[in-house]
């Protein structure tokens, strides 16, 4: 059969053909899309060059003389094929696909199953391999860090970075592998470390803005970011590897030590109905010197290897998968010049993480998936002391100064997909999500047991509107979860051009093990978690208008248009114990709000691709609530670009990433001259983080990969906020570590 | 503790005294100071539980749990009791002057203020605490009057910082001859029971434990020159009474005012440590009266943003009971990483001798 993409999409059901008429004289035949609408003014060129089209209802004279010849079937924004029809066939419907390239990509976020992102009831952005690649990323941060609406701010006593979506902090965001819920929320940000995810294993990134909460459970109120990885079914065998050297700033050393180094080598091999799979990676970041002069860093070096096994098995109506995934993660934190004693500290994660996936289809009409893990996640501070006088280094063994946190997360969720007639779908599921955590400053805890079950249901009253209601229920262990979530997502399309996506949701954040049993005591340190905390919720508005056109022959042009309100009350924040009020505790207490418009714009012609985003957020004013004058909303712009060009000739491609973050302001209380409190209005300054990537193709297999990160030398930009960040140094905060240059080769062979 | 370890010293100096019996025997005993020393401060580790008394000029040092004592009685001739700053203990006067008088209705009115406790949101800390510099020239419990009635009776807050919280009390103090009479209760309780304290020469103060009586703390008034300690400081903040908050630091570090020795801050930008000779002395003031010159001034950070460190751009010179003058400079605040064990070193300019 005719090959028409190299895009591995699921194991889905190409044609259905239906058979139902055996007149073999001329009749009336209709091409439809695989959701079955009429598909008008499609093309039919048989072999010898002529051209049938398709009347507005898509249906076309079968004629005779089409019987025993090739033709191609084609319509903008579907995949053309090729069929042949004997003088015995008696079809009379043609299901052609739905386009699936980069602008149309497959999403399976928040749905039963794959689906081009534009029939998505929700809006997704999905940032493809093939960008990813293109950009020669070695961490999820630098694949996102030109995204609308996300931006990161380092941590780097930790080595560590947080994110923020939409103006929201990372806690509030779900972060999924293959729909699997990542387990192990740590430090005052309550945040999974998403760089502790293999970059390599990637197969696209899928975000979706406003909450999921009805889907996906606790914490997914901001959003939820759901990393899908790779999975090679398609091939007999397959190898991949991917060598990168990469300088840090000016500071580079090959192969080892100073620099970014990225080793990866992948394969994978089916025999019959299994697929086996097997991949290693190792990146080693030599951290950053930058202004610092003695043996301490300004990024901290860091070393991950990563390790992945897998074992799938695909049947007739049953398709199962089993994942192993293995994190070892060093970060180095070396202590300055001493006189007495030199103190390093190792931050060491490790993480195993069994996945099994899998769906069941029982008929046409009923289906089931499911997605299981077991996380057992730990991170150890070690202090290592080197005593000046004896030069003797040694693991501390003083009480208190190594700490492990441990975590110990399973998760089940199963769905089902029961079609009633033919507008209707039925999707209900159970959630089960165990979690415990145990370490130095944790109470001993029993756990957080969530039992959730939810329903959603697709209902499509016409063919060009579908309404997804929600509802979600929970019982949880630990705190007090919202008893009944609802949700409810529309989208009508107005054209085939237009489509209108409105969206009404409850989110929820829960708790964390530490917010619920943090105790840390000592001299100047009286701070205790709340047992009795209560969920975050949200309630939350968004939509969306997305109108895609064909401006000229082989010119499309795309925009989308959003705006969102989130509006989020029993906040959790720190505040002093009513009963003792020495002690800072944690209470439900704020509320917060964020609101905003984005606009997305693709402009896509033969060889080049180009990519214009605009936002605008604004972030509650926390002091607003006591200050009645001040502005409830402080706002940020942020614009994006990212243009690639192909010069076919060199089989290159050349893309450059933008991104242009407006300055933030805040208020926070300060002192006048007068000693009197007032709010001060505050800022943190903009800036502008631009790469330029090179790919060039060597044969079939091999690609090379060169270029400059952060060209415009960004290390840190300023604050005006006086009291500062924990963790942070002064008014600074970190943003990059300088102009970095590139080079990598990957080599994949496949059969 | 303290005996425990004079004891091998005095043996040896039996056993020198038998050996040399035949000499003349009546010749004092000299000890030569100590040149040069590194104290590894034995502050009990992470939770700062003790406060250590360090004499220089023999490498010793004591170390007493913060919270084994609640009120120290002034030794000299004047009447003056203070109160445990190591605890962060706060006491506020209820102008009654029979303990039978205060009762529930004091604590409550006491504990919804919040001002017997010290917390960085008690921006009148400064007026329940001893001076944190120098205690007995500004003591929170008035100077005891010979005449009983005008002694009013106290609520104390034994303190919390660092310390596990404990019930409050009610105190009254008199003089009784020429030493004290300490008679107190819980401070919403009825059954009161009574010390005597007596003064005692040698010491600065004699130490009483609500549970215990009389305890020992502090070395003899000569037998000590600094001590580090967790405790209450306090520091310039204009929304405060008189614009000073008094609040807990971890790594306090006194020098004994009351016993006669005296210090003096140095920057290495003035005179480097490696360099510092004895005639430099001529140039530097030292401190007799401010227990806190050394204090908080030799570390650095600390908050939200930053670690806290030794400064090394500053050391100190010492001056003992003895006239033998140290110059001394801290080295780490950790032990094998673990905070609350500092450690200093120290070496002789000039003996006393």
């Amino acid at each position: 059969m005719f090959r028409f993409s190299l895009n591995k999409i699921t194991a889905s059901i190409l044609f259905i053909l239906f058979c139902s008429s055996f007149t073999l004289a001329q009749q009336k035949a209709r091409i439809t899309s695989s959701s079955g609408e009429e598909i008008p003014y499609a093309t039919i060129q048989l072999e010898n060059g002529k051209i049938i089209k398709t009347d507005i209802d898509g249906k076309f004279d079968l004629d005779i003389a089409m019987r025993n010849k090739r033709f191609q079937i084609s319509a903008l924004g579907y995949q053309s094929n090729w069929y042949y029809l004997s003088e015995n066939d008696t079809i009379k419907e043609f299901r052609l696909k739905e386009e699936i390239n980069d602008l149309d990509p497959v999403v399976v976020t928040g749905n039963y199953e794959p689906q081009s992102a534009r029939n998505s009831v929700y809006q997704v952005r999905s940032i493809e391999k093939k960008t990813i690649q293109n950009r020669a990323s070695t961490s999820i941060q630098e694949a996102l860090n030109t995204q609308l609406g996300i931006r990161f701010s380092q941590d780097n006593a930790l080595g560590s970075s947080n994110l923020e979506l939409l103006g929201l902090s990372g806690q509030n965001v779900k972060i999924l592998i293959d729909g699997v819920p990542m387990v192990g929320r740590q430090g005052t940000s309550n945040e999974i470390n998403i760089n502790q995810i293999d970059i390599n294993r990637i197969e696209r990134i899928e975000i979706v803005e406003g909450p999921m909460s009805v889907v996906y459970g606790a914490d997914a109120l901001a959003g939820v970011i759901n990393i899908i990885t790779k999975k090679d079914l398609g091939n007999k065998w397959s190898v991949m590897a991917r060598i990168q050297e990469e300088t840090v700033g000016v500071e580079y050393q090959p192969f080892t030590s100073k620099g970014n180094h990225i080793r990866s080598i992948s394969g994978n091999l089916g025999i019959e109905k299994w697929n086996f799979g097997a991949s290693f990676s190792q990146n080693n970041f030599g951290g950053w010197k930058g202004e610092k002069t003695g043996r301490d860093y300004e990024w901290l070096p860091k070393e991950q290897f990563f390790m992945n096994l897998s074992a799938s098995w695909t049947g007739k109506s049953i398709y199962t998968d089993y994942q192993l995934d293995y994190l070892d993660e060093t970060v180095f934190s070396y202590g300055a010049d001493a006189r007495f004693e030199i103190l390093d500290q190792n931050f060491i994660t490790s993480r195993w993480m069994h996945r099994l996936s899998g769906r069941w289809e029982s008929s046409n009409s009923f289906g089931l998936t499911w997605q299981g893990a077991y996380t057992n996640y730990s991170r150890d501070s070690e202090t290592w002391v080197t005593n000046v006088y004896s030069g003797e280094r040694y693991l501390s063994q003083a009480e208190g100064v190594n700490a492990t946190i441990h975590y110990q997360g399973f998760t089940w969720r199963m769905m089902a997909d029961w079609k009633s007639g033919n507008n209707l779908r039925l999707n209900p599921g159970i959630d089960i999500n165990l979690e415990k955590g145990a370490g130095e400053r944790i109470d001993s805890n029993d756990g957080i047991q969530d039992y959730a079950v939810f329903l959603s249901a697709d209902w499509t009253p016409s063919p060009n509107v579908s309404v997804k209601p929600g509802l979600r229920k929970t019982w949880n262990s630990a705190y007090d979860a919202p008893p009944i979530i609802p949700s409810i997502n529309t989208k009508w399309n107005l054209s085939d051009q237009l489509a209108i996506r409105f969206a009404y949701a409850n989110g929820f954040r829960a708790p964390s093990t530490r917010e619920l049993y943090f105790n840390f005591f000592d001299a100047s340190h009286s701070i205790t978690g709340n047992p009795n905390l209560e969920a975050e919720t949200s309630n939350s508005i968004n939509g969306s208008l997305d109108w895609k056109k064909q401006v000229f022959e082989g010119v499309q042009l795309k925009t989308i248009v959003g705006g969102f309100y989130n509006d989020i009350s029993n906040r959790i924040a720190y505040a002093q114990d009513p009963e003792n009020i020495q002690v800072t505790t944690l209470i439900n207490v704020d509320k917060y709000k964020t609101t905003g418009i984005t606009i997305g714009e693709n402009l896509s012609m033969k060889n080049w691709n180009f990519n214009l985003g605009f936002s605008y957020i604004g972030r509650y004013n926390q002091l607003s609530q006591e200050e009645s004058d001040l502005p409830i909303f402080v706002w940020t712009p942020e614009i994006t670009s990212d243009i690639s060009y192909q010069i076919r000739p060199w089989k290159t491609t050349a893309s450059l990433f933008y991104k242009w973050t407006g300055s933030l302001p805040g208020y926070e209380i300060s002192i006048d001259e007068n000693e009197n409190t007032k709010p001060k209005e505050i800022e943190l300054d903009g800036y502008q983080w631009m790469d330029l990537t090179f790919k060039k193709e060597i044969g079939t297999n091999l690609n090379v990969h060169l270029g400059i990160k952060n060209l415009f030398n960004i290390t840190q930009i300023n604050s005006s906020s006086e009291s500062g960040a924990a963790h942070s140094t002064g008014s600074q905060r970190p943003i990059g570590y300088g102009r970095s240059y590139f080079l990598g080769l990957t080599y994949q062979l496949k059969n | 503790m303290k005996h425990d370890r004079l004891l091998p010293i005095c043996l040896l100096f039996i056993g020198a005294g038998l050996f040399t019996s035949c000499n003349d025997d009546s010749a004092p005993i000299v000890i030569p100071p100590d040149e040069t020393g590194l104290i590894e401060v034995n502050g009990g580790g992470a939770t700062f539980p003790n406060t250590a008394f360090i004499k220089l000029r023999s490498s010793e040092q004591t170390a007493v749990k913060r919270d084994d004592w609640d009120l120290a009685f002034y030794s000299g001739s004047d009447f003056k009791v203070l109160i445990n700053g190591t605890t962060g203990a706060m006491a506020s006067a209820t102008g009654k002057t029979s303990l039978d008088e205060v009762g529930t209705e004091e604590v409550s009115a006491a504990e919804s203020t919040g001002k017997l406790v010290l917390s960085f949101t008690n921006l009148e800390s400064i007026l329940h605490v001893d001076d944190p510099a120098n205690p007995l020239n500004k003591p929170i419990i008035a100077p005891i009057s010979a005449s009983d009635d005008e002694n009013e009776v106290y609520l104390l807050n034994r303190g919390s910082s660092g310390a596990s919280e404990r019930t409050w009390k009610k105190i009254k103090i008199t003089r009784n001859g020429s030493g004290y009479l300490l008679e107190h209760a819980d401070a919403d309780g009825s059954s009161s029971s009574t010390l005597e304290i007596s003064k005692n020469d040698s010491d600065n103060f004699v130490y009483v434990s609500f549970e215990n009586g009389i305890v020992e703390v502090e070395p003899a008034k000569e037998d000590w020159d600094i001590a580090w300690t967790a405790g209450t400081s306090s520091t310039p903040f204009p929304q405060a009474s008189n614009g000073i908050l008094a609040y807990f630091f971890q790594d306090l570090v006194y020098h004994n005012i009351y016993g006669g020795t005296t210090a003096v801050e140095v920057l290495e930008e003035d005179i480097p440590y490696e360099n510092f000779l004895f005639s430099d002395i001529a140039s530097l003031t030292f401190n007799s009266d401010n227990r806190l010159t050394i204090g908080s001034s030799w570390r650095g950070g600390g908050g939200p943003n930053s670690t806290p460190a030794v400064l090394e751009d500053r050391y100190y010179i010492v001056k003992d009971s003895e006239d033998n003058y140290y110059k001394l400079r801290f080295l780490s605040l950790t032990k094998d990483g673990e905070r609350g064990r500092p450690s200093f070193e120290y070496e002789l300019i000039n003996s006393g001798l």
